[in-house]
C-alpha cells in the first residue's frame, strides 16, 4: 500500500534521510535503555551473596551484548542517514506497524506529523521520562 | 564510579527520544537530568536551579535558541555553567552563533549518547580547570 489511497493531509512522507535518522535516535534510546538495564543488574549482583553472583553473570553479559549490538545498529544508521540519496517516502503505513503507541506517536512527529501543543501533558514543565 | 556524582544537567530539545535518552544516559552516568522542551521552561527551571552544565537545541520550536542563550547568560552573569549545543542540519555559521552567543561546544546530530555525555564531563572538567580548557567543534557529518 502506498500513499494514493489516503488524502494530501494523512499521507505522511519523509525523506529517506529523515527516516534513517529517526530510526537511528530510537535505536539509540533503546540501546540506552539497555545500558540502564545493566547497571540495574549490576547493582543487584553488587547485594548478593557470592554463592549466587554466577546467576546472574550471564543475564549481564547477555544485556551488555545487547547494549553493544544497538549502540552499533545505531552508528550504522546514523552514518546511512547521512548518505541517503534525498527521495522521499510514504511512512504512513509503516508507522501502522508498530503497536507501542507512544513509539509511533513519538516517531510519527519526528518524521513531520502533527504534534499536540507540547506545552501540554508530559511535555510540560521538568519531565521525568522514566 | 559514576563520573556526574549528581551533578545537575539540563537538557532542553523538543524531541522526546533525544531527552529520553540524554535522560538515561545521564542518569547511568551518575548526573541528575533536568529535562524540559521548550525555552520558556528553561528559563523558568533556572530560577531556582543552579546546573553544572547544559545540553541545548538549537532547533527549538517555540523560541530562538541564540536569543535564549544570550538570555541565559544575560540573566544569570554569575553561573558559568558550561553550554553544549546541539542541531540537526547546524552550518558554520550556526556554530559561529552559538559560540558568541554563550555556548562552550558544539555537538551535530544525530550524535551518539556515549560522545554527548563524554562530551558534557569534559565541559565540566574544563569548567573547573580552565587550563583544560579547549574550544572544540566536532563535524559528524558535513558542515556547508
Amino acid at each position: 500500500m502506498d500513499g494514493s489511497d489516503l488524502s494530501e493531509d494523512s499521507a505522511l512522507k519523509a525523506t529517506i534521510s529523515n527516516t534513517f535518522d529517526v530510526l537511528g535516535w530510537e535505536i539509540e534510546l533503546a540501546a540506552a535503555r539497555s545500558i540502564y538495564l545493566d547497571s540495574i543488574i549490576g547493582r543487584m549482583i553488587g547485594l548478593l551473596p557470592d554463592e549466587r553472583k554466577a546467576e546472574f553473570v550471564e543475564s549481564m553479559h547477555t544485556v551488555d551484548l545487547l547494549s553493544q549490538q544497538l549502540t552499533g545498529l545505531s552508528a550504522f544508521t546514523r552514518r546511512m542517514s547521512g548518505e541517503a540519496p534525498d527521495v522521499h517516502a510514504y511512512v504512513h503505513t509503516a508507522l501502522e506497524q508498530i503497536p507501542l503507541g507512544a513509539l509511533a506517536d513519538r516517531m510519527g512527529v519526528a518524521l513531520g506529523g502533527v504534534e499536540k501543543d507540547i506545552n501540554d501533558g508530559d511535555g510540560a514543565g521538568d519531565l521525568d521520562l522514566f | 564510579m559514576l563520573e556526574g556524582r549528581g551533578q545537575k544537567i539540563v537538557v532542553v530539545d523538543n524531541d522526546r527520544t533525544v531527552l529520553e535518552l540524554l535522560q538515561i544516559r545521564l542518569e547511568v552516568a551518575g548526573y541528575h537530568a533536568h529535562i524540559v522542551r521548550t525555552g520558556a521552561q528553561a528559563l523558568d527551571l533556572l530560577k531556582h536551579l543552579h546546573p553544572a552544565a547544559m545540553i541545548l537545541d538549537l532547533r527549538l520550536a517555540d523560541t530562538d535558541s541564540f536569543d535564549l542563550l544570550q538570555t541565559i547568560r544575560a540573566r544569570h552573569p554569575d553561573q558559568h555553567f558550561p553550554i553544549l549545543a546541539t542541531g540537526r542540519g547546524l552550518v558554520a555559521d550556526d556554530l559561529r552563533r552559538a559560540l558568541s552567543a554563550g555556548a562552550q561546544n558544539c555537538l551535530i546530530k544525530p550524535y551518539s549518547g556515549t560522545d554527548a555525555v563524554e562530551r558534557v564531563g569534559r565541559l565540566i572538567q574544563a569548567c573547573h580547570f580552565p587550563g583544560a580548557h579547549a574550544i572544540e567543534l566536532t563535524k559528524p557529518r558535513a558542515v556547508a
